[in-house]
């Protein structure tokens, strides 16, 4: 016994342990419950817990579920797009361009010093009818009618979950910028390169990693988000989790909320798959 | 090599801050020539070699390659290539297409760009690795592979920084003689820098000494031996025992010199040494001085002392003999011809020495000391 512990793969066991516990209860046992939730039936006060494929047939039958989960796929995917590429520069300039690396790093944590709802509910103000922007073009005599696209719709949904989500992005690229071996670059200068072919034929693929980490810490959470949704999307802007919200709240139908859950998880799963494989293989064809 | 001029660089400086980097840099160097900038680290050899590449600008003089001047060419548009002390071998890409990769911007077409990625590759004897992976490589192999990806650009300066530090002894000595044959078969003029004087020695036409940002002396490595400019240059290049003279008359060829423990002499005067004091410092080879227990025959001067030291080292046995009146003991170097070690610490020995081993390096200065 005393051996199994000194050996490596028993010191790993038990280091790993608590993490394992920890998942294990509080990630699989939800995840099993949710699952079993989802082939049993709401009867108002109770569940019935016969097995059915009933909320499945619902799920994929309702055109509302399927516009959902398409139009949360979309805005997650355009939210990752937007900060990413806002993302990129910001990473690249401090990895490159300052030596307060440290300064610049932690400016870029200040918002999150102050709480999620609070940013999301600052954008409302901006972009509301009588908000910041719309008082402040007025007062410029820019526009006379307070400008009604700016808020409860998807591009209100992306502005604020691309703003939310910046420091994820720019975090694991500055990472991946900061990795680079500087004399690579100069090598590929030496061989002839100009300063934009060495960063689509060096830097960039050398990122890869970087830009599919953030890519991933972005659309992955963003496509379940409902707090943004409803607070700034309005009718167009809901998404997939403000449905399953209102089954496991007013429409107190908990097995077709379970239901959506694991499709919007599933249709995640298979665009982030499908995504890290498609850049992984287009970051080879770059030589 | 030919008499073609193919590099001229004059009067460059460079400063970093208030730290003189380089110091009024002139230096010619002739096409097909292997040349060494050698000294030790922080000398300012590196920033030489990054000033010729493009990669470092400089605030005075003036770098001019085949014939034009490099003032506002930048890196990737001069007709030089680098071998990088790191190699810098891109980690995405394979052995075949790091080779290939300054090929990849010039019209040449992909039948070409192969052709000439293997014909590299087989100059280094990697041939066929072209599908290899960066991070299977060895040292060595990572060596071969950034000559390779210079040598295909058919530069007309290749220049290596630190190109062996990176290797362990054996593969570096065979590595200098491999690259020494490849300079002499492409013609190349080959520019590196080393803080290795027995790499320098062994693989240059010419080596350009370096100290404290500036250029020493430039001469053959035979050269640099037998005439070493000042202390500094004699220090750095083998090793020599200094002794103080006393110039008592001097010709433009000879001059008779008292030097210290060993007395009376006539030396030759060293062509380049600048300024000959009445206080001299001249220095002596330790393979060069005679060691045996009784007064050796047929040497200019004699001196006896007692062994302080003995160090073997394999092909040679070196003694420390202290000599009363001088400040530190003599180094000898006796070839290992008959595996015997024939002074112990203690003995009391003669040493002799012929005065045209002797070298003036003209007048006395402290190491590092002359600005």
């Amino acid at each position: 016994m005393a051996g199994v512990l000194r050996s490596d793969t028993g010191k790993g066991l038990i280091l790993s342990a608590p993490a394992t516990l920890y998942v294990g209860l509080l990630v699989a046992v939800p995840l099993c419950i949710l699952v079993a939730y989802s082939f049993w039936t709401q009867t108002y006060v109770e569940i019935d817990r016969t097995l059915t494929w009933a909320n499945y047939q619902e799920a994929f039958t309702d055109p509302l579920v399927r516009h959902l989960i398409i139009r949360s796929v979309a805005i997650a995917g355009a939210v990752t797009l937007a900060t990413v590429c806002l993302a990129y520069p910001v990473a690249y300039f401090i990895a490159f361009r300052t030596k307060k690396k440290t300064l610049w790093l932690l400016l870029i944590t200040i918002p999150f010093w102050s709480s999620y709802l609070l940013r999301v509910f600052s954008w409302k103000l901006i972009l509301g009818f009588n908000g910041v922007m719309n008082s402040a073009l007025i007062s410029l005599g820019l526009i006379q009618e307070p400008l009604t696209f700016l808020l409860y719709n998807e591009f209100a949904v992306v502005l604020t979950l691309a703003h939310a989500w910046a420091p994820f992005a720019i975090l694991p690229i500055y990472v991946s910028l900061q990795k680079i071996d500087r004399s690579l670059l100069e090598a590929a200068t030496d061989l002839g390169c100009s300063k934009l072919e060495r960063f689509v034929r060096v830097t960039l693929p050398l990122t890869v990693p970087g830009i599919i980490a953030a890519c991933l810490i972005i659309f992955i959470p963003t496509v379940g988000d409902y707090v943004t949704p409803a607070l700034v999307g309005g009718s167009q802007g809901k998404m997939v989790a403000n449905l399953i919200q209102v089954q496991f709240g007013a429409a107190n139908n908990w097995p077709l909320g379970a239901t959506l859950s694991l499709l919007a998880m599933l249709s995640v799963a298979c665009v982030a798959i499908l995504f890290v494989v498609a850049v992984t293989a287009l970051g080879r064809r770059i030589r | 090599m030919s008499e073609q001029i193919i590099i001229e660089i004059q009067g460059v400086e460079k400063r970093f801050g208030s730290f003189v980097a380089v110091s009024d840099l002139n230096l010619t160097l002739k096409e097909g020539e292997f040349f060494s900038l050698l000294g030790p680290s922080g000398c300012g050899k590196t920033t030489a070699l990054r000033i010729i590449a493009g990669f470092q600008d400089h605030e005075e003089g003036e770098v001019r390659i085949d014939g034009r001047t490099m003032g506002e060419v930048p890196a990737n548009k001069r007709p030089t290539n680098m071998v990088f002390q790191s190699y810098a071998i891109f980690p995405h890409l394979n052995v075949g297409d790091n080779v290939g990769f300054g090929l990849r911007k010039s019209k040449l077409s992909r039948k070409e760009i192969k052709d000439r990625v293997a014909e590299a590759l087989e100059m280094v004897e990697l041939g066929g690795l072209q599908d290899r992976k960066a991070n299977e490589l060895s040292g060595g192999q990572r060596q071969r592979v950034a000559l390779a990806r210079a040598l295909v650009m058919r530069p007309k300066v290749l220049l290596l920084d630190e190109p062996l530090s990176a290797l362990d002894k054996n593969l570096r000595e065979a590595m200098q003689l491999e690259m020494r044959r490849l300079q002499q078969k492409l013609g190349i003029t080959f520019v590196m820098v080393t803080h290795d004087q027995y790499e320098a020695m062994t693989m240059s036409d010419r080596i350009g000494v370096m100290f404290a940002g500036q250029l020493k002396q430039v001469d053959k490595p035979e050269v640099l031996y037998s005439q070493p400019c000042n202390r500094e240059v004699a220090s750095f290049i083998g090793g020599m025992n200094f002794l103080d003279a006393e110039v008592m008359a001097e010709n433009s060829e000879t001059l008779e010199v008292t030097v210290q423990g060993f007395g009376q002499m006539t030396i030759g005067v060293n062509p380049n040494v600048q300024v000959h004091d009445k206080e001299l410092l001249v220095g002596v080879r330790p393979e060069q001085l005679e060691i045996s227990a009784e007064k050796p025959e047929g040497y200019d001067a004699c001196v006896q002392g007692e062994v302080s030291d003995v160090a073997f080292y394999g092909e040679s046995v070196h003694y420390y003999v202290r000599i009363d009146g001088l400040p530190e003991s003599i180094a000898v170097a006796v070839p290992n011809y008959f595996h015997t070690v024939d002074h112990s610490r203690g003995d009391t020995v003669w040493l002799g020495a012929q005065s045209a081993s002797v070298i003036d390096l003209g007048k006395r200065e402290t190491l590092g000391g002359d600005k």
